[in-house]
């Protein structure tokens, strides 16, 4: 049977005072900006299913508490019927295991599930109440249990598993303690209980040989006191093993064919009778070159045994692997938003299209869409003259397309609530070419600006005209035999760079640029 | 739909009746009374099929009232934080039913009595029985005859929508699961009504199956169906010894016997020997030579010939005492071991 996790809700954890997020059961890519809560949630999900309070206390509750709640409480009047609780919810799939069902969850609905609660404990009511009196108090987080649970209401933790998950946060790369977790999951993902238990006892039986047969000739020397080997928690099978290629370590190897390896070694099928069923990837396109992300990009696509959370920065990964399957995080506002309403010939297309920029166009809030590389080129300039400041201080982005495939970026920007102004060339009819083609497209926040007499055909045309004199200076010269527009239409980008490096200044922002800049600052 | 109250006499094996009455493919859930008789249900089901099989779970009833039936539905909305299994005090008997605090105690904990009280009370006793449906295909319970008042009900309601035996043996009935006012009152003062009560419900009554005692020798149910009034069989013909201990001598020399149990009507472990309760040996399998303590009014009924007239729950401890012995029954006056009470 299949298990997923359908839903995450959070409450005062990390960066989320509240927080829902609905996946999907096969594949979900997390987007957003730095510090947008994208680890967050993988933690989340990392820590619940893990159950180990262990691992909680390591991280420390002050680091998992979200801040504004905890100072909020301590500027209130402390009252300790209003102590935070934090919480971290994971709604699976139906299970059909009766330990799971039950309604004990913030939604209050039956369902199939895991928690972590963190909450003060009530027998030291009477302790918080005296410390919270003080003057200076810190937050008693000291006075807070870590309890995990099912939705029934059963502890868990421990032993027994609900589902099989593994973190691979190629951020961590250097530290051993994650080097050592991964290689333990990975060994118990792929290795039966008997075999494994098996292992260990011949491991043990191997260090036992070797006092007995190699360590022999010391120990004969000396009488009551004699040299063993070590077994106990910290050396023993599971900490010893490590994983190789060609025989080599890969500890021993670069960053980048480590985290390579260590995605790939856990998306290969598997035979195993436990496979992962959650496998959550923070950011794997750390340390990769772009040949080598391609290549795991592809081994992502083809691995489909298990649920995929993973969060990226990466246009490519979030486009090849379906924009239809990301989920945007905004810094700004707790809301999750979903492309899974994108059509699917815009989803494909972002997936066949050349390396571009949705990444940046999806995490922004305002954004100019240009056609090609000499309005790009040219629009930081213009948005200079127009405004007089740099268009990133202004937070607004300018993004080429490439050619003329607005309608998708449209579609997502539909999605998202994008405010986007659109640059287009009327190409001889602007009727046809920019008002009839962006019919149920143009809104409140999505508008067209063009050039609107038809024989203004192109960008270079209009900024030749609106600065004519400037042009037949720069374009007339030295070898150019061509009239300067000529020239303008047939070197596009070089004659863009000149015009932005020599006379940025005095350029003439044509009117409809001058609307579009305007109008995209609201 | 499969509905059959199994009634047994002591010792004729209802624990293996259920063990082999599983279908190791469905999904059975097996509910026992004592915590006794879930270690061994458990270990007898491991013994037949390796291990748990897959779909059925165990359960001894209050685990299973509270963490099956109730937490799933308000574990959190009411903050419980387990089951008190103390006598609920007596202020509590006067609360509203619709109060919480007639069923939880100041620290959260839940009175084990008031269980099916408050799911027939607050409404959830149709979402119990639609999660018992969802997860079972069969329940097989044990001891069905100690479940009184809205336990009684409750076990009615669950059993009528899965396929269901249930086993009890209607005079070993020592203990009340719960009472509840007049719910279900004087169930147990009858046995041809207490087979009503199941009958009204559909069940099949089977008196035949576990008629006969493995355990007991013709001896013990001789005496048991002649002094106590309740019959018994034995599925053997070896007599066993049977002795009334009328001579303080011998009776002193039995206490300290420590292969013979010695089984008190109450306080056993204020007599330093070898020693239990009658109404807590029940379920117990394993004794061979059984000393049974007569106190005063006891004795005297038995001089009489009157054991019958006990109280029921009274009588129905001493049957289970009596019926523990495999190879030896003594029965010995308590006032000749008075002295070594503590």
């Amino acid at each position: 049977m299949v298990k997923v996790i359908t839903k995450v809700r959070l409450i005062n954890f990390r960066r989320y005072k509240e927080f829902e997020i609905i996946l999907q059961p096969e594949r979900n890519i997390i987007i957003g900006d730095n510090e947008s809560g994208k680890s967050s949630i993988l933690q989340a999900i990392d820590l619940v299913l893990a159950g180990s309070r262990s691992k909680v206390e390591t991280i420390g509750l002050e680091s998992l508490f979200n801040v504004d709640v905890v100072s909020e409480f301590l500027a209130s009047g402390r009252d300790y019927d209003k102590m935070p609780v934090l919480k971290a919810e994971l709604y699976l799939n139906e299970q059909h295991n009766p330990d799971l069902n039950g309604n004990n969850n913030i939604d209050g609905k039956m369902c199939d599930g895991l928690a972590l609660i963190c909450a003060p404990m009530d027998e030291y009511s009477a302790e918080i109440k005296v410390v919270m009196k003080e003057v200076d108090a810190t937050f008693p987080f000291e006075y807070y249990s870590i309890k995990f649970q099912t939705f029934s209401g059963e502890p868990h933790g421990g032993f027994r598993k609900y589902l099989r998950h593994l973190l691979l946060d190629n951020s961590q790369i250097n530290s051993e303690y994650a080097m050592r977790e991964y290689v333990k999951s990975v060994y118990r993902s792929n290795a039966e209980d008997i075999e494994r238990h098996k292992h260990q006892n011949e491991y043990r039986k191997h260090k036992a040989n070797f006092r007995d047969n190699v360590l022999i000739d010391v120990n004969a020397k000396l009488d009551d006191y004699q040299f063993s080997i070590t077994t106990n928690t910290k050396s023993n099978l599971e900490a010893d093993l490590t994983i190789t290629e060609d025989a080599i370590p890969i500890d021993n190897k670069g960053k980048g064919r480590q985290c390579f390896i260590k995605t790939e070694f856990v998306l290969q099928k598997r035979k195993s009778a436990h496979p992962l069923d959650v496998l959550l990837l923070e950011e794997p396109e750390n340390h990769l070159s772009h040949s080598n992300m391609k290549r795991l990009i592809s081994t992502i696509a083809h691995a489909e045994d298990q649920q995929m959370i993973l969060t990226t920065h990466n246009s490519l990964i979030c486009t090849r692997l379906d924009l239809r399957n990301a989920v945007l995080l905004n810094s700004s506002s707790s809301a999750s938003a979903v492309l899974a309403d994108l059509t699917p010939e815009t989803a494909e297309f972002f997936m066949k299209a050349p390396d571009n920029n949705v990444l940046e166009f999806v995490l922004s809030a305002r954004v100019i869409l240009v056609e090609g590389d000499a309005e790009f080129i040219l629009m930081e300039a213009l948005f200079k003259q127009v405004i007089g400041e740099d268009h990133e201080k202004s937070n607004i982005h300018i993004i080429s397309v490439g050619g003329i495939s607005f309608k998708r970026y449209l579609e997502v920007a539909n999605l998202l609530g994008v405010r986007t102004a659109v640059l287009r060339d009327n190409d001889g009819d602007f009727k046809k070419n920019c008002q009839e083609a962006y019919e149920g497209y143009v809104s409140d926040n999505i508008r067209v600006f063009y050039e609107s007499d038809n024989t203004v055909r192109t960008f270079e045309i209009s900024i030749y005209q609106n600065n004519a004199d400037l042009c037949d200076k720069m374009f007339s010269e030295g070898k150019i035999k061509l009239s300067p527009q000529e020239y303008m239409l047939n070197n596009k980008t070089t004659a863009a760079l000149r015009l932005l490096q020599e006379e940025a200044a005095h350029l003439t922002v044509p009117e409809y640029i001058k609307d579009a800049i305007e109008w995209i600052r609201g | 739909m499969d509905q059959r109250v199994i009634l047994a006499v002591a010792g004729s094996g209802k624990t293996s009746f259920i063990v082999d009455s599983i279908d190791p493919r469905r999904s059975n859930l097996v509910i026992t009374y004592t915590d006794n008789n879930y270690r061994n249900l458990r270990s007898k089901i491991i013994r037949k099929y390796g291990s748990i099989p897959a779909g059925t779970r165990i359960y001894t009833y209050f685990s299973f009232l509270y963490s099956f039936c109730l937490r799933p539905f308000c574990g959190d909305v009411c903050d419980l934080k387990g089951v008190n299994f103390d006598v609920p005090p007596d202020y509590t008997r006067r609360l509203k039913r619709s109060n919480l605090s007639h069923y939880i105690d100041s620290n959260r904990r839940i009175y084990a009595s008031r269980i099916a009280s408050l799911i027939f009370n607050f409404e959830i006793a149709e979402d119990v029985q639609q999660r018992i449906k969802k997860y079972f295909d069969a329940i097989y319970v044990d001891e069905v005859q100690d479940f009184a008042g809205n336990d009684f009900n409750l076990l009615l309601l669950i059993s009528n929508s899965i396929d269901a035996v249930l086993v009890g043996d209607f005079f070993q009935h020592t203990y009340d699961t719960s009472r509840d006012g007049n719910i279900n009152n004087g169930l147990h003062d009858d046995y041809t009504k207490y087979k009503q009560a199941f009958g009204e419900k559909g069940f099949d009554i089977d008196e035949t199956a576990l008629r006969k005692s493995y355990r007991c020798s013709p001896t013990t149910c001789e005496f048991v169906s002649r002094v106590l009034g309740i019959s018994i069989d034995s599925h053997h013909d070896r007599e066993s010894l049977f002795q009334f201990v009328d001579d303080e001598m011998l009776a002193e020399s039995i206490f300290h016997r420590t292969h013979t149990v010695k089984l008190f009507y109450q306080s056993h472990s204020r007599y330093p020997c070898n020693s239990e309760n009658w109404g807590a040996s029940k379920g117990i399998d394993d004794y061979d030579s059984v000393c049974v303590v007569l106190n005063n009014s006891t004795e005297q009924l038995f001089r009489a010939g009157q054991l019958s007239k006990l109280p029921p729950i009274t009588r129905n401890k001493l049957y289970v005492a009596c019926t523990r012995a495999r190879s030896e029954l003594l029965l010995v006056p308590e006032r000749y071991v008075k002295k070594y009470k503590r």
